[in-house]
């Protein structure tokens, strides 16, 4: 792992030059990423990047000041502390600041490097692509998507002695196949590119496609629902981002505030955060301050247990460090029993929703969220998919929603988060009860 | 800021022209980012980030290839150029492509936004200061349970060169300010009421634009707001006339407008994540978007407009240029690639989010053209309806077609006057329909340039700065209040 140890060793120096510090932390981040974009069967944007940050920040009590370069030469790392110092000796102080994390052991992290996705071309990425092209012109079919490897390297030191440094490889494809009126998507995403078949992706986002020739209306209203792990992974984080300490205890507005220890949901949702789960590539250490993470059960079989938790909101707060951002990183929605195909197959009407987009929290208590349908939402009558739909606009409280629920028997290795980073693990979900607010003129 | 890297430009273009490439460009970045943010009485953030790098493109038989790098040695610009131009010879290998365009200008310029109170006159010390002091001022009431303020100040230097002989070099600044008050209600509800703007006033220039945003003047004002809201009603639903305010109005343009006339996107090319447009270039001079008010422009070189540039990334020179005309498309939001596919105007449009992003087209400056009339005046106008400013949540479909926003506070209008307040306004519409729907335009009064700082686009996602300016408009008939159930 040239990366982790180059990452660590830039972050040794950066720590030694800062020794008069009260307290000192440096991150460091090593990134080589690529991405071939395509439109049209045709790639509109190919490109890549390396790319290296590091991050002091430097205590001096509870006054800090952070300084990002990517500039790791000596004379830069001896601006950047001076830089650190003064901010941290002029700025007024931040009461809440307790102290960085001591060492603890961290577990060692799975197998995450993999060189299929490390060492791929500009021309293996394009390989990948050209049957996907193919199988979309055989069917008059167009396209949009993209195709990515990438390296991402990441270490924490501290002053206390807190050492953590983790490099893992992520790959993935999305495909949206285009129709003149209506649209299929497959997704794939793993840490290993060699397990990527694009002919199967393609497969499935053409035959999604071709469902129908046109776009069907179905009026506004309370319907069962099938959602598939990417639309289950977006509304999934309208529980997620409220799961923080810092929303729970500081900002007051998160759902979980006063319903820990109560049975919430279904019996069939149990959600934990394993960053040691085989589909993920995850470090096992809260990549905002090194502190290990736990492995925690969030959600027991319908029954709400615990927040997560960073080292400064735990200081703060007087509660357990979980070793996590301010969200559960790692999330994992334990599968069902029944097949993707028997979830669609016990439903007499209802709608497959592949996809999801624009969602908003609108009312953060309730987990209330909006958001629209997009590219491929389908009518399942008497357990078959008989028709594309137009697309739906929703609005739907998820405690409400997650009440009557049932789960494939799929894991699913979802996109990372636009906002956050993180991917989850989850199968697809069959919800009793979703609001389809209103239909939109098109596919 | 001079041409600091002339010698590693020229190093750079040579290689790639040497691996094939039959024209490559580069643009070296500086960038770096202040920001100080306190919360509750305590500085939560004093940081100073900085990024040097720069960003090769390649074109080989009509196809880019881009790569970003911050490693400054020779082998290192030799390898930049290299990937660029095997990235860009890896996608001849499609057929039936569209064959891109090839820039032959040569351009030598030099922009620096203007400012008139340079960040660097006043202390850190100073700044977080004055942000504790306006936070403070946000604690008016016991059922207060926190207030935010916050400032960003930008500062990007860039150097573009390329093989037909630019040479580019711009100082481009940018500055914004924002403050909020969260207050607990006796149901243990929490509101929050912010700004200015839909969530701070970001614009070009330097820490004038922090003085402009004056948020010890507001704090006060959203505290007594946020404490009122903790314990209102929500918007009962129906059809009411809606009047929104600029903080509101400006982010209505950003989604339903400024998305939707990207060319890039109605041509199809972010179809997987952006999504595409009800807008399409055959629509040109007959779509009907709006009412006879709706007279939309672009304007890269608009004064204190947060996209506001000497030349966009491909190096092309603004112009304002018309976008809808009384209420019909006109123009689209282009690159040189998309404007030559449809034979409409270049735009300036093309913006990277840093040296390691690959230039796009982005929603830059876009201007909703004044009309008549102060928002008191237009209340006083309003027989029944709802005054919403401030925003809490927005959501609007791929197309660009179907929205729903959540304004942070409603006020209830009742023969031209101001009533009840409401929480959670939430506001729905189809675009066409909803900006035909506007009968009222406010003048120069209340016209604000507005922008925000992070509008998401790509893959991987790059955030983009962009300004939408405004007054204030009425629209007629609107569905309000909306509900999670049937």
């Amino acid at each position: 792992m040239r990366d982790q140890d180059r990452a660590l060793s830039l972050a040794e120096q950066v720590l030694k030059a800062a020794a008069g510090a009260d307290q000192a932390q440096v991150t460091v981040t090593i990134s080589d990423a690529s991405y071939a974009r395509f439109a049209r069967n045709y790639i509109v944007q190919n490109l890549g990047s390396v790319s290296t940050q590091i991050t002091l920040t430097y205590y001096a009590g509870k006054k800090s000041g952070s300084i990002s370069t990517d500039d790791a030469s000596p004379a830069s790392i001896a601006r950047v502390v001076a830089a650190a110092r003064d901010i941290a000796q002029r700025v007024p102080p931040d009461n809440g600041f307790v102290s960085l994390p001591k060492p603890a052991a961290i577990a060692p992290a799975g197998r995450s490097y993999y060189a299929a996705t490390a060492d791929a071309t500009a021309d293996d990425r394009v390989e990948k692509l050209l049957p996907i092209f193919a199988r979309m012109k055989s069917s008059q079919l167009s396209s949009s998507g993209f195709t990515t490897t990438q390296i991402n390297t990441v270490a924490v030191a501290n002053s206390l002695g807190v050492r953590a440094a983790f490099t893992g490889t992520m790959s993935g494809l999305q495909l949206k196949a285009i129709a003149e009126r209506t649209s299929g998507f497959a997704e794939f995403y793993a840490p290993d590119y060699s397990g990527l078949d694009p002919a199967a992706v393609a497969e499935r986002a053409a035959t999604k496609a071709t469902i129908s020739r046109e776009p069907a209306n179905l009026a506004p209203g309370d319907y069962t629902v099938v959602l598939e792990p990417s639309a289950f992974a977006a509304a999934l984080k309208a529980l997620t981002e409220g799961m923080g300490a810092d929303s729970v205890l500081e900002d007051k507005d998160s759902w979980m505030v006063g319903r820990i220890g109560r049975r919430l949901f279904s019996p069939n949702v149990t959600l934990r955060d394993d960053w040691s789960h085989p589909l993920f590539a995850n470090a096992p250490f809260n990549v905002n301050d090194g502190a290990p993470t736990k492995k925690l059960t969030l959600i027991d079989r319908g029954v709400l247990e615990h927040y997560v938790s960073g080292t400064y909101s735990a200081n703060k707060y007087h509660v357990p460090n979980t070793g996590h951002p301010n969200f559960p990183a790692n999330g994992v929605v334990e599968p069902g029993t029944k097949s993707r195909e028997a979830l669609v197959a016990s439903i007499e009407r209802g709608v497959l929703i592949s996809r999801t987009w624009y969602e908003r929290v609108v009312d953060p208590r309730q987990a209330t969220i909006t958001g629209n349908t997009r590219d491929g939402v389908y009518l399942i009558e008497n357990g078959t998919l008989t028709k594309t739909l137009k697309n739906f606009r929703y609005f739907v409280s998820m405690i409400d929603a997650l009440k009557d629920v049932e789960l494939s028997n799929v894991q699913v290795l979802t996109e990372p988060d636009s906002d956050t980073g993180y991917s989850t693990v989850l199968p697809d979900a069959k919800l009793a009860k979703y609001h389809l607010a209103a239909q939109t003129s098109f596919a | 800021m001079g041409a600091h890297h002339a010698a590693a430009a020229a190093r750079i273009l040579d290689t790639a022209n040497k691996a094939g490439a039959q024209y490559a460009d580069v643009q070296f970045w500086t960038i770096r980012q202040e920001d100080v943010a306190v919360r509750n009485g305590d500085v939560r953030d004093a940081s100073d980030v900085s990024s040097a790098g720069y960003g090769v493109r390649a074109l080989v038989d009509g196809s880019w290839g881009f790569f970003g790098s911050d490693r400054f040695d020779n082998a290192a610009l030799d390898l930049a150029a290299a990937r660029a131009t095997a990235l860009a010879t890896s996608g001849t290998k499609v057929n039936d492509r569209i064959l891109a365009v090839q820039p032959v200008e040569k351009i030598v310029a030099h922009y620096e936004t203007p400012m008139t109170k340079d960040p660097a006159s006043v202390g850190l010390s100073a700044r977080a200061n004055m942000l504790l002091a306006a936070e403070r001022g946000g604690h008016v009431a016991k059922n207060v349970i926190s207030a935010y303020a916050f400032m960003t100040i930008y500062t990007t230097a860039k150097e573009f060169y390329s093989t037909t002989g630019s040479a580019i070099t711009q100082v481009l600044r940018q500055a914004g300010a924002g403050c909020g008050v969260s207050a607990l209600g006796r149901d243990k509800d929490v509101q929050t009421r912010g700004g200015p703007g839909d969530f701070a006033l970001y614009q070009g220039g330097g820490y004038e634009v922090v003085e402009r945003a004056n948020l010890a003047a507001l704090t006060p004002q959203y505290g007594r707001e946020a404490v009122i809201l903790a314990d209102a009603p929500p918007l009962p639903s129906g059809v009411r006339d809606v009047i929104l305010d600029g903080s509101v109005l400006n982010l209505q343009m950003h989604e339903s407008i400024g998305h939707a006339l990207e060319l890039d996107r109605s041509l199809g090319w972010e179809a997987n994540f952006s999504g595409v447009s009800f807008a399409t270039p055959d629509q040109v001079g007959t779509l009907r978007y709006g009412s006879e008010l709706l007279n939309i422009y672009a304007d890269n070189a608009l004064p204190l407009g947060m996209a506001t540039v000497g030349y966009d990334d491909e190096a092309v020179k603004p112009k304002r240029v018309p976008l809808i005309e009384r209420g019909v498309l006109r123009a689209f939001l282009s690159s040189r690639d998309t404007a030559a596919q449809t034979n409409l105007p270049e735009t300036a449009s093309v913006r990277a989010q840093d040296w390691a992003s690959v230039p796009m087209v982005r929603m830059t400056n876009i201007v909703l053209v004044p009309h008549e009339g102060t928002l008191a005046s237009i209340v006083a106008d309003t027989k029944d309806g709802i005054y919403v400013a401030g925003m809490r949540s927005w959501s609007i479909d791929d197309h660009r077609l179907n929205f729903q926003f959540g304004p942070q506070i409603g006020y209830e209008i009742k023969n031209g006057k101001r009533g009840r307040i409401f929480k959670q306004p939430t506001y729905t519409g189809v675009t066409p329909h909803f900006w035909g729907s506007m009968d009222r335009v406010g003048g120069h009064e209340d016209f604000q340039v507005w922008g925000t700082p992070n509008c998401g686009k790509g893959e991987p996602e790059q955030a983009g700065r962009t300004s939408h300016a405004c007054s204030v408009a009425r629209f007629r008939n609107v569905t309000v209040g909306v509900k999670t159930d049937a």
